[in-house]
């Protein structure tokens, strides 16, 4: 038997005052209302006989007075809420960790919204139970962890804390919370183990682990409970029927970037057969759907080609049922996924050269312009300051080096002519007429490429460092070679455009830029070596994940937009790199520039679940926490509450009371 | 809710109640000289002569009765006897305490009427009637007789006025002093006295008289129309008896009225009293025509 008193000191004083009221008013009497009648005389008599035995009318008299303190003392222990406590920390401390993770969405539970709100219901429970001595802690976490209320023993602030709580659309990583649990139960030592001076920073106090979740995490490896006894706390039930999206992305074929292909993986997690809708829309609109059926625990791949589709796309696929209405089951969350195809990048291009009007006229044309940005410096600026700074922060995504080599490999792609990158490069043949051979067709820098008519009037071969690709080859070795270098790419091109004979004069060295290969091979130097068509589908993150982007540099700032939502402006920092926080719902952000009719798509990123540990939302029967596999108790045993009966005891005394009022004399 | 004292004068006897009345005669249960025809001779002569009947002389009877007239004219010696009939004694008591000016109508005004009913009845019956209230105010209370007494005994009826808180025992004392014949006596009382009504009704019977005791209760009395917490005052003493009235108190008082009219009752047939338990609201001419009747009190 236990008690915990729902009334606060002053309060009690204020309870305790009825009790004297009441006996002041047996004092005082009750006042009588006077009324003359013929004669008292057979009132008296009826009276004096109901007088007879004095005593036990005094006792009786005062039996009603009993009654009534009997039913205030009765109300004082209903207060007091006496009842057996179905758990109790042995410890004096508890640990309450709340799993806030997207899979404690599901409403698989009876007598709550959802499995978080059934859990918090049950923390309330436990904080209601708590004795005046108890202190307790409450920790949530979901893919990081939060001490929402250090250990405390007002139950008030746990209850405030405990409200504060929300839920999230995020994975799990229990690792975080365990490790602040366990501060206070485990201290650190002051250096290593074994040292005979070292001490214990402090004393270990043991403490109640209790984890509400369903599971959806890994096992913990790295964690000695030590002093800390967990308990886990299973929520959510094992019929559950979840069917969730677990990877969806949309890329452009680069053949022909208009076609899309949107592809995605569906798994059904629950014990019955599903059947249900794919419907693929894109930035909003319906364009396709397909039937799925699948098995318990099977997987299946969906794609759709979309056609026509040039521009920057918010893609999303949902699952829905046979009247096209969002699809039921116990975790909505991952019923619908989002994909992104980026717009077509523009470069920033540096073109350093001593005059190779081919070379400008190619990146200048039209579809070119579309895509780059082409500075032409000549090779003087190799030695300023700008060109330096240029360099070494990368913000160009290419530097095209014609006829001239820099003193350090700038931090970007680089494409070399007539000109070796560095000393890892080598010149394998003497200057003399080369004849084209072969070339890599494969290879996206030589798509589309015809260049056996080519004439080359004096070239070389060259030799790059390991790895180098041979991308066209000649009589005397390879003329074009692609090598890559720290995360970047070096292109060689082993003859010159432009040729400058020893008087000064420009000369051509080839043909080349009358062929109807050139602007062709330009444009796909700029797609695929400036990285123009690279990664057409944006990238994905989880729900509160930190999203880190690189936009021009010359950006002062972007606004970022999920769907149609309120944009947040969002500083660029150094280098172009943005990062934006705010990603806890899914869908679709769109990073954008400028205002109004200038404004300009930058950037789009997707927010997506893609947890198989979240969509399974089947609750796990144990755990592993270091050694010891933690096996789930349900629900903790609920505190048997008195103060009802108590109440309706007060009733009844009091209707007794009242009867005896009524059919004895006052 | 309290009971209502009444004082609002009504006719104390209707003309038909009178007329109906006057066929009425009061029994009385005891034989008192005079009321025998010829029977006994009554010691007192000449108050009341009344010629009864004629008979032979025989020797020895007072010459002073024979009537010469007759002796005269058929040369005969009778005897002239006269109807020396003692007339009856008829008191009646009216008990006008305060706590008989209660109800509506209030119980003096019904002890009155009653009074009056039962003075006239004997005013019709030439006996001797004398209607008094019980204290002070008896003292001034004429004696009548004969009809042309009504007058004076409504008058003096109609002037009884509650008050005389004495005790039912000093006023019987006080009457029995005054009047020392013998008689019927009715007491008109509620008889809620606490020094008891018994001394009262052993003093009359002391005296020989024949007793009638009529009860006159009002309803409120019999069945109370009181609830909740209530400080009872006595409209006579002022004393206070406080008390929670509920269904178990009502029928505690059910009970004491019970055994109180009861006790009257086996006093009175004990002492072969009369007794007559009369409602404020039953109204007089029932009480006297009907009641009184099926009782035996008068025919």
């Amino acid at each position: 038997m236990s008690w915990i008193s729902m009334l606060t000191p002053v309060q009690w004083a204020l309870f305790s005052l009825i009790p004297a009221g009441i006996i002041l008013l047996y004092f005082l009497k009750l006042r009588r209302e006077p009324v003359q009648i013929p004669s008292t005389f057979l009132w008296a008599r009826t009276v004096e006989d109901l007088h007879v035995n004095s005593l036990f009318q005094r006792i009786r008299k005062n039996l009603l007075l009993f009654l009534q303190l009997l039913a205030i003392l009765l109300a004082a222990f209903a207060l007091l809420s006496p009842g057996f406590r179905g758990e109790r920390s042995n410890f004096g401390r508890t640990i309450y960790l709340l799993d806030t993770s997207a899979s404690m969405m599901a409403d698989d539970v009876d007598d709550a919204e959802n499995r978080f709100e059934a859990a918090r219901k049950q923390i309330r429970e436990r904080i209601d139970t708590m004795s005046s001595s108890d202190t307790a802690m409450l920790i949530t976490f979901s893919d990081r962890s939060e001490v929402m209320q250090s250990y405390t023993g007002d139950r008030a602030k746990l209850r405030d804390a405990l409200n504060r709580v929300q839920l999230t659309n995020r994975t799990t990583d229990i690792y975080g919370a365990l490790k602040a649990a366990d501060g206070l139960a485990n201290p650190r030592r002051s250096s290593t183990m074994g040292d005979t001076a070292d001490i214990q920073v402090a004393d270990a106090m043991n403490a109640d682990l209790v984890i509400y979740s369903d599971g959806g995490f890994p096992d913990v490896s790295e964690f000695n409970v030590g002093n800390l006894a967990p308990t886990y706390i299973r929520i959510g039930s094992d019929d559950v029927e979840n069917v969730g999206i677990v990877a969806f992305t949309a890329d452009r074929n680069i053949e022909t970037p208009d076609e899309v292909k949107a592809y995605g993986t569906v798994v059904n997690y629950g014990k019955l057969a599903q059947s249900f809708t794919l419907s693929l829309y894109v930035n909003g609109q319906w364009r396709d759907s397909t039937g799925v059926q699948l098995d318990p625990g099977e997987e299946s791949g969906i794609s759709f080609p979309l056609t026509g589709q040039e521009d920057a796309a918010s893609i999303e696929i949902r699952l829905e049922n046979e009247d096209d209405l969002p699809y039921q089951d116990a975790l909505p969350l991952d019923n619908v996924a989002y994909a992104g195809l980026r717009p077509m990048r523009t470069v920033s291009v540096l073109l350093i050269t001593e005059g190779n009007r081919p070379m400008e006229v190619g990146m200048s044309t039209a579809n070119a312009k579309k895509m780059s940005i082409v500075d032409v410096q000549p090779t003087s600026y190799l030695d300023s300051e700008e060109y330096a700074a240029r360099a070494s922060s990368g913000l160009d995504d290419l530097i095209v080096y014609d006829r001239c080599q820099p003193k350090d490999m700038p931090a970007t792609n680089t494409f070399f002519i007539g000109a070796l990158p560095s000393n890892e490069w080598e010149w394998t043949s003497d200057p003399g007429q080369v004849l084209l051979i072969d070339s890599d067709r494969t290879h996206p820098l030589m798509r589309y490429l015809e260049l056996y008519s080519l004439l080359i009037f004096e070239g070389r071969s060259v030799k790059g460092p390991e790895g180098t690709q041979e991308l066209l080859a000649s009589d005397s070795g390879a003329v074009l070679s692609l090598a890559p270098r720290e995360g970047f790419q070096d292109l060689v091109l082993a003859f010159e455009i432009i040729s400058t004979d020893d008087e000064g004069n420009l000369l051509t060295n080839t043909n080349w830029f009358s062929e109807r290969s050139w602007p062709v091979f330009l444009l796909n130097v700029l797609r695929h070596l400036a990285g123009a068509a690279d990664e057409s589908a944006a990238g994905t993150f989880r729900p509160g994940e930190t999203v880190r982007l690189r936009v021009a540099s010359e950006l002062p700032e972007v606004d970022i937009a999920r769907g149609s939502g309120t944009p947040e402006t969002v500083m660029t920092g150094s280098n172009g790199i943005i990062q934006f926080v705010d990603t806890d719902a899914p869908g679709v952000y769109q990073v954008t520039s400028g205002e109004g009719d200038e404004q300009e798509l930058v950037e789009m990123f997707c927010i997506n679940l893609f947890s198989s540990l979240e969509s399974n939302v089947t609750p796990r029967q144990n755990f592993d926490l270091g050694y010891e596999a933690i096996q789930a108790e349900g629900t903790t045993e609920r505190r048997m509450e008195y103060w009802r009966w108590l109440l309706l005891i007060v009733l009844l005394v009091l209707a007794g009371e009242w009867w005896l009022y009524n059919h004895r004399i006052a | 809710m309290g009971m209502s004292a009444t004082t609002e004068p009504t006719e104390l006897l209707s003309p038909s109640l009178l007329a109906k009345l006057e066929r009425l005669e009061l029994v009385s249960r005891k034989v008192f000289k005079g009321r025998m025809k010829g029977e006994r001779r009554s010691k007192r002569k000449g108050e009341s002569v009344e010629f009864a009947d004629f008979r032979n002389y025989v020797p020895g009877d007072d010459l002073r009765l024979i009537d010469w007239n007759l002796y005269a004219r058929l040369d005969q010696l009778f005897l002239k006897l006269f109807q020396e009939e003692q007339d009856l004694h008829i008191y009646a008591l009216i008990d006008c305490s305060e706590s008989m000016n209660f109800s509506d109508p209030s119980k003096l005004h019904v002890a009155k009427q009653l009074a009056a009913a039962i003075g006239y009845i004997g005013l019709c019956r030439a006996d001797r009637v004398s209607v008094q209230a019980l204290g002070s105010q008896g003292r001034s209370a004429p004696v009548l007789r004969g009809r042309g007494g009504l007058w004076q005994l409504l008058q003096y009826v109609d002037s009884i006025e509650s008050g005389d808180n004495l005790s039912l025992h000093d006023g019987i004392k006080d009457f029995s002093l005054r009047n020392s014949g013998t008689g019927v006596v009715v007491l008109i009382s509620d008889l809620m006295d606490k020094d008891g009504f018994d001394s009262a009704l052993r003093m009359l019977i002391g005296r020989r008289m024949d007793v009638y005791v009529m009860h006159v209760l009002s309803p409120e009395e019999i069945d109370p129309p009181l609830q909740g917490d209530r400080r009872l005052i006595d409209s006579e003493d002022g004393d206070e008896t406080e008390i929670t009235i509920n269904a178990f108190v009502l029928k505690k008082y059910q009970k004491t009225l019970e055994s109180f009219i009861g006790s009257i009752k086996s006093f009175c047939s004990r002492r072969s009293i009369s007794y007559l338990p009369v409602r404020t609201d039953q109204g007089v001419e029932d009480v006297m025509t009907r009641y009184l009747r099926e009782r035996g009190v008068v025919r």
